[in-house]
């Protein structure tokens, strides 16, 4: 079995500074393989080792996202191989964008059972870019997934939804996004680092792929930083506190 | 000199912060120092996650890694506050796998892999410590066996583990530097018992008084060469100084930013403490001393790296960073105020501790004497 | 392009105001496109101004029928498309997205039509920026589904069955209890996080929510790191939003990630016992304190409680 984990190289965005005008700073922000990939890795590595596969790492993005520590960091936790598309033409790129480029990508790398993902980039935080990528390569795509296991000549996918555990048999290639707690992913020791160094790396010039052309052109007109919704901040401490938060919740009619 | 980090570095703390994260909240880190209580559950997942291994040989399942490596992650997990959580077991590890016998390194990796703790030292006594030529505690060798009588105290981490590495005195040798042998003694061997001490500090090891009570075993505990007990300890005490300091830099680090953030938030007189002058002083010089424990550290653990001698290096590194550390996190308390001193303040858990760390390990008089001897040679 | 019609995409939602309320803003006929229930087609009927139904998924998922929807969306040529933001509807949305090339904008504030597309005010980077964007062709949106069903006069259901990916079945629906009431409708909200060392613990936090006649919440490492809370009741980013009228957050720091999803709340109080937490930037009564002291305090204040 064949599995690509997609996966982000991203920014925490409580490291981002957001200036007045609403425009974002990252210069105290250090990327690293987004907070909820790990979750994908993790699951995709055991797929491997239960089936005898293979587990392909792949991203996106710019120039930026393709360095020594990067690599490093994302192949040591449990990859085979890792394919890397970085080109500064994706700076900014929307989440059709770079399920454009993903699903180009990962029919590059050609007979893929599975793709997995996280359950949404710390930075962007919505979870469309996988689904979006199934739309792409014609897949179906599944949010939400708790667990997978090979069954049958294909998976047993459980799916953890609001209304209930749901259990699905997929025959076809699929896109799987994991919650966040589907597992609890293994930290790579310095083994699985010095590891990594060795690992093969493919890096897949954008130009080479077959990217159609966008469909819709987005600007951005204005930025501007959310309003705290103006808190009064009223900060109380010492043995009155919990009366004086009390008087002010009934004088402000809260309660 | 290349200041930075590698690669292999960066992502190893950044496995270990995740890992801190997980398992070592400071939720979890306080309720162990409440309740006296060793940190066996964090301990593990460090074991599973592959960083208790570091440092060892490869043929025991271990990953040789260099010393600038092993001080970061040292001073990380301290960073954390909680106190000794990492690099003790290396050096255990160490002290068995150079001069121990097939079955003990075998023994002690095992309980290693398990996430327990091995062996205490069984070193101190009540009439010597820095003084060990006054080590009262004798190893009589009869018959294939070997019985001991005495009394060891202030002995770190006792009732966690399973033996005591125990410094022991042939009485029939008068050459004190060559009387005194290691021995690997199973804690429940018949006439060894224990009493613990109740103390302020250092709340998640426990200290015990031992006592000898005729404890007889086969000579197949000695560990090493008899006679040469001494020289054996000896040998990992320059790594031990090295792994103390780092572990007082991450604790100072520690009290430092709870101390930095404090006076940032704090108001009195209208504005936040931070903004005053002599609040100010203070944050710089304890970020001046941090500084200076950080490149000490460093530097020593790289000497070493570098297979270069470190004459009293560790010595003086470990009585800088035992000092100025305490410094630090004094002058932390006396920025928190009232506050520094009630229970629950992480301040003060990191106060207490670092305070132990300025006898633990050799006192900052004795890394005098060990330092300054070796100065006035080297000019002589 | 057909400019006079924005289509929904609905994934057996069972109220779609808010999708035809943002998709009427762009342009005066809404289509929804249904895949779902009976009673989803014909809630929609209620709102839209036509109703395509794909048929009932069966023991298929929704998200089986994602080529089929875009197929249908493209064919019809609209001037925008909308849909929810639940997982179902995300995957049919993606679908739509990927065939016209477009990106799916999320978090949507406000949509204005413009000559070529529209304009659409939205948080990006988990609600950290707004930004007013331009959208030159096709815009499409994931907004709140609403949670009233409309009561208007129902349209006729157009049936047009559609053939959903082969090869995947649902073999196992296992419902979950619900353990609480709405937390959406809730006047007043009472969320814990990480500061509550022991799941035994939360009985002091219901007490306090019983004496305030209040719902249970939390921060996303109490529902996904430990599983104390049911999942359905973590607020943030990528959890529940609530606009209570009261918000107590309670032993939470105050991340971005959580505070996202209380931005709509009337009042909100704080109880931390980290001074520097960020919660208390974010509030509007903090009470700096163990929580373990002052929630029973305040439940006790409140006249609840032991």
């Amino acid at each position: 079995m064949k599995i690509v984990v997609a996966y982000k190289w991203a920014p925490n965005p409580q490291d981002l500074e957001v200036r007045p005008d609403g425009t974002v700073d990252a210069g105290r922000a250090k990327p690293a393989v987004s907070e909820y990939d790990p979750v994908a890795f993790e699951l995709a590595r055991r797929l491997a080792d239960a089936t005898g596969g293979e587990v392909v790492g792949l991203t996106v993005g710019p120039a930026a996202i393709d360095t020594p520590l990067a690599r490093k960091a994302a192949l040591s936790r449990g990859l085979d191989r890792l394919v890397v598309v970085a080109d500064d033409a994706l700076v900014g790129a929307d989440s059709t964008r770079l399920a454009v480029v993903l699903a180009a990508a990962v029919r590059g790398i050609g007979d893929v059972d599975v793709v997995l993902t996280g359950d949404s980039s710390i930075d962007v935080a919505e979870g469309q870019v996988p689904l979006t990528l199934a739309g792409h390569l014609g897949w179906l795509g599944l949010a939400r997934v708790a667990a997978v296991e090979a069954a049958d000549g294909g998976l047993v996918v459980e799916r953890d939804l609001p209304a209930g555990v749901s259990v699905l048999h997929v025959a076809g290639p699929v896109v799987l996004a994991a919650t966040a707690d589907a597992v609890v992913p293994r930290v790579a020791g310095m083994k699985d680092i010095l590891a990594a160094a060795k690992k093969p790396v493919e890096a897949l010039a954008l130009a080479a792929l077959d990217v159609p052309a966008p469909g819709t052109a987005l600007t951005t007109l204005a930025t501007a930083r959310p309003s705290q919704g103006e808190r009064r901040r009223v900060v109380l401490e010492g043995p009155t506190a919990v009366a004086d938060l009390v008087a002010a919740l009934d004088l402000a009619g809260a309660r | 000199m290349d200041f930075g980090l590698t690669d292999e570095q960066e992502l190893l703390l950044s496995s270990l912060d995740e890992l801190l994260e997980r398992e070592c909240p400071e939720s979890y880190v306080a309720d162990l120092d409440l309740h006296h209580q060793p940190p066996t559950s964090f301990r593990k997942a460090m074991h599973e996650a592959g960083f208790m291994s570091l440092g060892f040989p490869e043929e025991y399942g271990g990953m040789p890694t260099d010393a600038v490596t092993l001080v970061l992650l040292a001073e990380r997990v301290c960073r954390q506050g909680l106190n000794n959580g990492f690099g003790l077991e290396l050096l255990q590890a160490m002290d068995i796998l150079e001069f121990g016998s097939t079955e003990q390194k075998d023994e002690i990796l095992g309980l290693l892999s398990n996430g327990e703790v091995p062996f205490a030292l069984g070193f101190t006594e009540p009439g010597a410590g820095s003084d060990n030529s006054a080590m009262a505690t004798t190893a009589v060798h009869h018959d294939g066996m070997v019985t001991f009588k005495g009394t060891k105290t202030l002995i770190t981490n006792a009732l966690q583990s399973k033996y005591l590495l125990l410094m022991a005195r042939n009485p029939e040798v008068e050459d004190k530097r060559h009387a005194i042998s290691m021995y690997l003694v199973p804690m429940d061997a018949p006439g060894l018992t224990t009493n613990q001490l109740d103390k302020i500090l250092w709340h998640i090891s426990d200290s015990c008084e031992i006592f000898l009570d005729d404890v007889t075993l086969p000579e197949s505990c000695l560990v090493g060469v008899k006679g040469n007990g001494f020289k054996q300890l000896m040998r990992n005490f320059e790594f031990e100084r090295l792994v103390i300091s780092a572990t007082c830099l991450g604790l100072a680090q520690c009290a430092f930013d709870d101390a930095a953030s404090y006076a940032a938030q704090r108001v009195q007189f209208g504005r936040p403490i931070g903004d005053f002058q002599l609040i100010q002083l203070k944050l710089t010089d304890m970020a001046i001393k941090l500084e200076n424990i950080r490149n000490f550290v460093y530097r020593t653990a790289w000497l070493l790296d570098q297979d270069l001698p470190l004459r009293s290096q560790g010595a003086l590194c470990k009585r800088y960073a035992a000092m100025a550390a305490f410094e630090v996190a004094d002058e932390a308390m006396q920025i928190f105020g009232g506050v520094g001193v009630t229970v629950g303040t992480r301040v003060s858990r990191l106060w207490r501790d670092l305070r132990g760390h300025r006898f633990g390990g050799g006192t900052d008089e004795i890394m005098v004497h060990i330092a300054g001897r070796q100065i006035v040679k080297d000019h002589a | 392009m057909n400019s006079n019609q924005s289509w929904v995409v609905v994934a057996d939602e069972p109220a779609v105001t808010g999708l035809v309320t943002t998709a009427r803003e762009l342009a005066p006929q809404v289509v929804a496109v249904v895949v779902g229930s009976r009673e989803a087609a014909d809630a929609a009927a209620r709102a839209a101004d036509r109703v395509v139904w794909l048929g009932e998924p069966g023991q298929v998922p929704v998200e089986a029928y994602a080529a089929a929807v875009a197929d249908v969306v493209a064919a019809a040529a609209p001037a925008a498309v909308v849909g929810a933001t639940s997982p179902a509807a995300r995957a049919l949305l993606g679908a739509v997205a990927a065939r016209l090339g477009a990106p799916v904008l999320s978090n949507v504030q406000q949509v204005e039509a413009a000559a070529d597309g529209a304009v659409v005010t939205h948080a990006v980077l988990g609600g950290l920026v707004e930004h007013r964007t331009g959208v030159a062709g096709v815009p499409v949106l994931a907004v709140d589904a609403g949670a009233v069903p409309a009561d208007g006069p129902a349209v006729t259901v157009e049936e047009a069955p559609a053939t959903p990916f082969a090869g995947v079945t649902v073999t196992q629906v296992r419902p979950r209890e619900r353990t609480g009431g709405d937390l959406g409708s809730a006047r007043t909200v009472v969320a814990i996080g990480r500061g509550l060392r022991a799941e035994a613990d939360l009985a002091i936090v219901t007490a306090l929510t019983e004496a305030l006649g209040g719902e249970l919440a939390c921060s996303r490492p109490l529902a996904e790191g430990v599983d104390w809370v049911s999942k359905d009741r973590y607020i943030g980013i990528s959890g529940q939003r609530v606009s209570p009228d009261l918000y107590l957050a309670i032993g939470i720091s105050g991340q971005l990630q959580h505070m996202v999803g209380v931005r709509g709340a009337g009042t909100v109080v704080a109880i931390n016992s980290d001074k520097d937490a960020p919660v208390f930037a974010q509030c509007d009564y903090g009470i700096v304190g163990d929580l373990y002291d002052v929630v029973p305090a305040l439940t006790a204040a409140l006249g609840g409680g032991a």
